[in-house]
């Protein structure tokens, strides 16, 4: 009875700080107090989704894996676990595992009507293109020729540009540390304010890393765009045909259903609409959710045409 | 990038007649000039301005579709336009009326016949009432639609 009564109010006190945290984008502070909520009781998948998610918001994507790998072992139907797992295995460039966790994520989110799985179709089709993009790596490589060397040249290029950027980063922690160690008598105070400065030295380097990263992704296409366009025979325009397209969102469809009126829709997208209106987005008469059924050979066509096509997400 | 800006970076080219894209800097506010094509007497020669405010739920959810003046543009005359540029039509009413296919050049040539189709050069019953009240926001007004002919 005591001990009930004593777990109630910390939850409740936990639950509301956790809020004020997340209002006031304290990521850590959340991730925090998330931590001292497994402590408390590691048998709550919640307390380990809602630590994957604050751990999602500061980029700590091995930890998040973790996370929602113990949230899965507790509770093998969390939709949030396969969501943040799938978004977490992209992240971390695994676009394999990415797809099937957010496969996963999207039937559990379809079963449950949750409003999220049209962001989660999203991350199937960026894990698809990923894995577009490596197989066309893969096979630029393997034809050899001089865009295969300058794709690899620019790539070892921007690989230096990142490790110098981290190598000077390093240098710079170690003598900050120096310092630190001289000057620890002066007071608490200032180490406080230095931890804040280390804090925010590390987010401006992983921003630094990450614009580096960008810009070679960013040549690295552009030279690929200029040899298609070079060989008349190999370059076809990027057009997405219409029927693969979604009336509404116009974005590739990965899950397309069609109405009694016969015009298709991507699922997640009619699903919202229906939210707010029960009617045919085209003809404005009467629809319900019943009235909608998977379009297997329109599927098929979008699935196919995405694995010869992959820049077709960003259409 | 969201469903909403990929929407509306899409339709950024050609335009139906008498229909310019004046503003569209970003992907919340736009600002679309429109004229009557026909020789309407109450609109002839004359340009208005739209503003389409999206949000981050377009299409699914309806833009917010005002008149706006601007130096030499005015409010158009119409028995469902009040004057502080408010519209009372259907289709862009967040319940119903409105339907995520829609797009911005679709709500343009509606509001376009609407005006083509006028015949009553005045305002709204009640305009200056309502004006006065201060309410900018379309969302926040329940309209009643009881004249099937516009």
């Amino acid at each position: 009875m005591w001990w009930s009564v004593w777990d109630r109010l910390n939850i409740l006190i936990f639950a509301r700080l956790w809020c004020r945290c997340f209002q006031a984008s304290d990521f850590i502070g959340a991730e925090r107090f998330y931590t001292r909520a497994i402590i408390h009781d590691a048998t709550n998948p919640a307390y380990f989704t809602n630590r994957a998610l604050s751990r999602l918001k500061l980029s700590l994507w091995e930890a998040v894996i973790d996370d929602c790998q113990h949230a899965l072992d507790l509770l093998p139907t969390s939709l949030k676990a396969y969501t943040y797992l799938g978004q977490a295995q992209l992240a971390l460039d695994r676009p394999n595992e990415a797809l099937s966790s957010s496969q996963q994520a999207y039937k559990l989110a379809i079963a449950v009507r949750s409003p999220s799985a049209a962001t989660i179709a999203g991350t199937v089709l960026q894990a698809k293109k990923r894995k577009w993009e490596v197989s066309e790596d893969r096979r630029i490589m393997e034809e050899g020729g001089l865009l295969g060397k300058l794709v690899k040249m620019l790539t070892e290029e921007g690989e230096k540009e990142v490790s110098a950027v981290e190598t000077q980063w390093s240098l710079g922690k170690e003598e900050g540390r120096v310092h630190k160690e001289h000057r620890h008598e002066e007071g608490g105070e200032w180490n406080k304010n230095r931890e804040g400065d280390t804090q925010a030295l590390e987010a401006a380097v992983w921003e630094e890393i990450e614009a580096r990263k960008h810009s070679t992704r960013e040549r690295i296409n552009l030279l690929k765009d200029v040899f298609a366009r070079a060989d008349p025979a190999k370059y076809k325009p990027r057009i997405v045909p219409d029927h693969l397209i979604d009336n509404i969102t116009f974005c590739i469809m990965h899950d397309p259903v069609i109405t009694k009126h016969g015009q298709s829709y991507e699922r997640a997208t009619i699903l919202e609409h229906l939210r707010r209106s029960k009617t045919d987005p085209l003809t404005r008469e009467p629809l319900t959710e019943e009235d909608l059924r998977p379009n297997l050979a329109l599927r098929v066509a979008c699935e196919e045409f995405m694995r010869e096509n992959g820049w077709a997400v960003d259409y | 990038m969201t469903f909403a800006t990929r929407r509306l970076r899409k339709i950024v080219g050609a335009l139906p007649p008498g229909i310019t894209l004046v503003r569209a800097e970003d992907f919340k506010e736009w600002q679309l000039d429109i004229r009557v094509l026909d020789d309407n007497p109450i609109y002839k020669g004359k340009t208005y301005r739209l503003s389409f405010k999206f949000n981050i739920n377009y299409p699914i959810d309806a833009p917010i579709v005002t008149f706006v003046e601007a130096p030499g543009i005015t409010i158009p005359m119409h028995p469902h336009i009040y004057s502080n540029g408010i519209i009372c039509l259907d289709l862009l009413s967040s319940g119903n009326g409105w339907s995520p296919v829609q797009s911005v050049e679709s709500v343009c040539m509606s509001i376009q016949s609407m005006l083509t189709g006028n015949t009553r050069n005045e305002r709204p019953e009640g305009d200056a009432d309502f004006v006065r009240s201060g309410n900018t926001n379309p969302r926040n007004i329940r309209f009643v639609y009881d004249d099937p002919t516009v």
